[in-house]
């Protein structure tokens, strides 16, 4: 029972990552539409970004966090305008591949940069187990937890009373009539890239004490990521939620009772099994954030 | 005059191994050797611009093909004593099976999520291959693949692989130029270029997709089936994801939905680490940033520009004569 109930907790903690990085995603989607095949890289820069702030140069746990979403919220406004801007007006598959290029470019960079070696950052909080009646975890794992409760409860009041919140919402749903109506639409999609990739780099700063950082774990990432999205209903960010927790658990139980080797596996074929049964995706409903 | 420039080419492709061997004796077999992976990944290269280039389906599942055909392919010669002329083929055909039932339910997603879902398959492909060590050997990789023998001709020397690899392509080529002209051709454009419009003319979309990606799928196994009998060894780490990201440099490189694009892509990408000669993850950054760069700027690649330097040369002598 506590066994399960272990499993239970890694799989919200992976939730957690896979529901930040979804959110970016489906942010971008319903404001830009389109698919950022690079989001996961933005996920493994941030885990640098954290790695180098805490760990080479020694600056406290909640401050390094920080200055990696910074980092990378700046990363991503300047991936805006030299990338995206330049392929927006474009067909997807100049943007699929522009993406796909950016996101191959990085990850052998960071190989070229950083090495081949996981980079482990331990923090006070990854080496210290709570116990809740036999059930053993990390308290990183409870602040995963909280943090993550707290960021999206932000990102829901955000999107639903802040004036860039309400204008990403407007601009998912028409475009056009927000820029008639005098919403600078450039500003708006350049705010959406810089918050997802800052997402990103949040959760990168909350879970590498758990998982250590290396270069390739993007392309898996983005994959889990997107299955989320699509199982949640394209561009909805609430059903990409729900559906990057359901994706996180079945694959934790999957490498528990199952087998390890192939957990990898699974948010794929979750994804296939529910777009076989629910083409729309679990909550799918017209787009819009 | 067209003939016999034809005629003049493929002779000069033929006879190379005796011009490299009489005009650069002591390069001879890294130029064959660079030579018939160029053949080999052209052909890889031409099954993938059937898909991408012309029904317009962005598939990331090529490696996953590519590799069934090669582990089905050098399993059977390997563990079961399989002769090449029957191991071939079934490469062919497991490529092809599992295409058929993996397009069936992909083919249900469109755009991003088709390409997200194929690269899905790929990666989960790449996941078994390396963990179902009893039957592919996983990281370990299977090795002594034994080299093709058809009929009394036991190919091992490196002038036969390249006229193998040379024939691969030009048989690729021509199943390649039957496919995308004629009919077919001209409902695969349809499809490509207005699927609704293609589907109000009776032309069912899914049905070429399929076909299309069916054919790519088993010419990808097929190749693979060849490679693996040239390297004699097979790993896991050739059906990586990267292995999309060559080919779409390639058919970007070249131009996308033309043969002479796409085999003029394969063969400035084969020749280019050669020239370069650095390590492989600066090779991965500048192929990453170079098909960055022709996407946004240059998307008909090497055909455009050739296209655009024969118009050029077409306009000059008759504005003269006029």
């Amino acid at each position: 029972m506590s066994d399960l109930l272990e499993q239970l907790v890694h799989g919200l903690t992976l939730g957690s990552l896979y529901a930040m990085v979804a959110t970016g995603l489906a942010l971008m989607f319903g404001v830009v539409r389109l698919i950022n095949f690079a989001h996961g890289e933005f996920y493994m820069l941030g885990g640098y970004a954290f790695w180098y702030a805490y760990a080479e140069l020694g600056l406290p746990y909640p401050v390094a966090g920080l200055a990696a979403v910074a980092a990378m919220a700046l990363f991503g406004l300047a991936y805006e305008r030299g990338v995206i801007r330049t392929i927006l007006a474009r067909t997807w598959h100049v943007q699929l591949i522009a993406t796909l290029a950016t996101s191959i470019t990085l990850t052998n960079l960071a190989i070229i940069v950083f090495g081949t070696q996981p980079k482990e950052v331990p923090t006070r909080l990854s080496a210290a187990i709570l116990d809740v009646g036999g059930v053993r975890m990390a308290w990183q794992r409870l602040l995963v937890l909280v943090a993550a409760v707290v960021i999206f409860a932000g990102l829901e009041w955000f999107v639903a009373h802040a004036k860039l919140g309400k204008a990403m919402r407007a601009m998912s749903q028409n475009r056009e009539a927000c820029a008639v109506v005098g919403v600078d639409v450039q500003q708006v999609a350049l705010a959406t890239f810089g918050i997802s990739a800052g997402l990103a780099a949040a959760a990168a700063a909350l879970v590498s004490p758990l998982f250590n950082i290396f270069p390739d774990v993007g392309a898996l990432l983005t994959l889990k990521a997107f299955a989320a999205v699509i199982v949640g209903g394209f561009g909805y960010v609430r059903g990409a939620i729900a559906a990057a927790f359901l994706i996180g658990i079945a694959e934790s139980l999957a490498a528990g009772y199952v087998s390890y080797a192939y957990k990898d596996a699974i948010a794929f074929v979750v994804m296939v099994a529910v777009l076989l049964v629910r083409p729309q995706g679990l909550f799918g409903r017209r787009i819009g954030i | 005059m067209r003939a016999a420039r034809w005629v003049l080419g493929s002779a000069l492709l033929v006879a190379f191994p005796w011009i490299v061997a009489a005009g650069l004796p002591g390069q001879q077999r890294y130029i064959l050797h660079v030579l018939i992976f160029t053949a080999l990944y052209g052909a890889l290269a031409l099954s993938y611009d059937l898909v991408v280039g012309h029904v317009g389906s962005l598939s990331l599942a090529h490696p996953a093909f590519f590799g069934l055909g090669a582990y089905a392919a050098a399993l059977l010669a390997t563990e079961a004593g399989w002769p090449f002329v029957a191991a071939l083929p079934a490469g062919v055909a497991a490529a092809a099976v599992v295409a058929l039932a993996v397009g069936v339910p992909m083919f249900r997603l469109t755009e991003h999520s088709f390409a997200m879902g194929t690269l899905g398959f790929a990666i989960v492909t790449q996941i078994v291959a390396t963990n179902w060590v009893d039957f592919t050997h996983g990281p370990l990789c299977v090795t002594g693949i034994p080299k093709p023998q058809v009929g009394g001709l036991r190919i091992a020397t490196l002038p036969a692989f390249y006229w193998l690899g040379l024939a691969t392509l030009a048989l690729v080529a021509l199943l390649y130029r039957g496919l995308t002209t004629f009919r077919l051709g001209r409902a695969f454009h349809a499809v490509r270029d207005n699927e609704t419009l293609a589907a109000a003319a009776s032309i069912d979309p899914l049905k070429y997709r399929m076909l299309a990606f069916v054919i790519g799928g088993a010419v990808a196994g097929g190749v693979g089936a060849l490679y693996a009998s040239y390297v004699g060894v097979l790993c896991p780490g050739e059906l990586t994801v990267s292995l999309s990201v060559n080919l779409l440099v390639m058919i970007f490189l070249g131009g996308v939905g033309s043969l002479r694009g796409v085999v003029v892509g394969a063969a400035a990408f084969t020749a280019l680490p050669e020239v370069l000669r650095m390590a492989p993850t600066w090779r991965m950054v500048i192929y990453g940033l170079l098909l960055l760069i022709i996407v946004i700027r240059a998307p008909d690649g090497l055909e455009g520009l050739l296209r655009r330097g024969a118009a050029l040369g077409r306009r000059r002598p008759s504005s003269s004569g006029a």
